[in-house]
């Protein structure tokens, strides 16, 4: 007996060393980003407060190219309301029915970036709204530009985010104007390119078209800005193909995002709930 | 012995406090400083391995919980926290090392400073690209990236140990 707690004291560096490996090999192996707990991501209180006292002296330093991005954005949106209210008006010359306005699917929840990280292979955003201002799982998030990641955990005053720049996250996309969609995943080289996965070989495209969001799931509504194809990358001799995207937000100047509400997610979901629960019924 | 506990309490906030700052840099897309080492590489050599380890491990863990790496961190930093004694006598196999508290520039002259610390920045940072390899293969890029952001490291860890003087 005594020799065995000699050995256990003599070799006590080696027992404490393995103890914080298999901990941290716990932490790091445990992959999947939605079950990681509050307490140790960037969402927590301690954390989250901190970053935004960092950020609220940091978030000066980018202002003129965000302030430039967002006039050319109002510019652009103020030409298509022009646009729209010239339609309007043809359709009411037309009919004497008055257009309503459906309530609208999606709003926003304005948000502040309070940290950020482009450097890992594995990026997050935090920012500085939580549960208190109604942010849930699964919202996605937009900047002025296009789309940024998904909200992923929520604390009571911060969320962390997915980063577009995250091989986790995989976005449903496909080229404006076509019906085609493919997915858009991370390749973890630059901050600046994305790749689009599983086009259908036909699909007809060129070199600066736009990539919009599918709209295929509830996070994301159609047609959100997301890149610009580079170029195709060569690929084997399958059916599908998958082309360079440049991401149209600049991921190391984060200020501003907007999350989206989606009020009819409660029907989406229920509609597949209903649809699950039908077949598991088919089945029986 | 307080003094030195006071030291290092102050040390571990300055240092994660930087760490949280440095976060944002990324040279050229490759060279990313991590500071937060220094902490490791300061602590007093009469402290035991098994604290070594305990507060490398805590500190990595903050860092982690900072930039939802998830215990990247705290995995590189336990393994040079073990790995600092045995790497110091590489470099010092002096009996009479009870002599120097602390290793820096000023007690064990820039030479033998910049080996012990450059070895175990170097072993960080294979660590760390080591550890997104399994998520992401890209050799020649992993490569660039061990090199660069070690020697941005070494040069920021070498500037830090000019300014902080230890005057004992």
């Amino acid at each position: 007996m005594r020799n065995l707690i000699d050995f256990f004291v003599r070799n006590s560096a080696w027992f404490v060393f393995i103890f914080y490996m298999i901990l941290s090999s716990i932490l790091l192996f445990n992959n999947n980003p939605y079950q990681h707990s509050v307490y140790l991501t960037s969402a927590n209180i301690v954390v989250s407060s901190i970053y935004d006292k960092i950020n609220s002296v940091t978030s000066y330093f980018y202002l003129r190219d965000i302030n430039e991005d967002l006039q050319k954005r109002n510019a652009a949106l103020e030409l298509e309301v022009l646009a729209l209210r010239e339609i309007v008006k043809d359709y009411k010359a037309q009919s004497m029915d008055s257009i309503q306005s459906p309530q609208s699917q999606y709003d926003y929840i304005l948000s502040r970036v309070i940290s950020n990280s482009i450097s890992l292979q594995h990026n997050y955003i935090t920012i500085n709204k939580g549960t208190e201002d109604g942010v849930v799982s699964e919202m996605g998030v937009v900047d002025q530009n296009g789309v940024v990641g998904i909200v992923n955990v929520m604390g009571k005053k911060s969320s962390r985010v997915i980063s577009l720049l995250n091989p986790n996250l995989r976005l449903s996309c496909k080229v404006k104007g076509s019906d085609y969609f493919g997915s858009l995943v991370w390749d973890g080289k630059s901050p600046n390119y994305a790749i689009l996965e599983e086009m259908p070989r036909h699909v007809e495209f060129e070199k600066g078209d736009t990539i919009v969001t599918s709209g295929y799931s509830a996070v994301f509504p159609e047609g959100l800005n997301v890149g610009v194809i580079e170029n195709q990358l060569t690929s084997g001799g399958d059916n599908f193909y998958s082309l360079r995207v440049r991401l149209l937000s600049d991921f190391s100047h984060l200020s501003t995002v907007r999350l989206i509400k989606n009020n009819m997610k409660e029907e989406y979901d229920a509609l597949k709930n209903m649809d699950f629960e039908n077949r598991k019924e088919g089945k029986k | 012995m307080t003094k030195y506990a006071f030291l290092s309490a102050m040390m571990f906030l300055v240092v994660i406090f930087l760490q949280v700052v440095c976060n944002r840099i990324c040279l050229f897309n490759i060279a990313v400083p991590f500071v937060f080492i220094y902490f490791i590489l300061r602590l007093p050599l009469s402290l035991s391995v098994n604290w070594v380890m305990t507060l490398s491990f805590l500190i990595g863990l903050v860092v982690d919980i900072f930039s939802n790496t998830y215990g990247m961190y705290a995995m590189s930093s336990t393994i040079i926290g073990g790995l600092r004694k045995p790497i110091f006598t590489l470099f010092y196999p002096r009996e009479d090392e009870m002599s120097i508290p602390i290793p820096s520039i000023s007690t064990l002259g820039v030479s033998t400073y910049l080996k012990y610390m450059f070895t175990l920045v170097l072993i960080f940072c294979v660590v760390i690209y080591v550890i997104q390899l399994f998520t992401f293969y890209n050799f020649s890029l992993t490569l660039m990236r061990i090199i660069g952001s070690s020697l941005l490291t070494a040069v920021i860890l070498f500037g830090f140990d000019s300014i902080v003087t230890t005057k004992s």
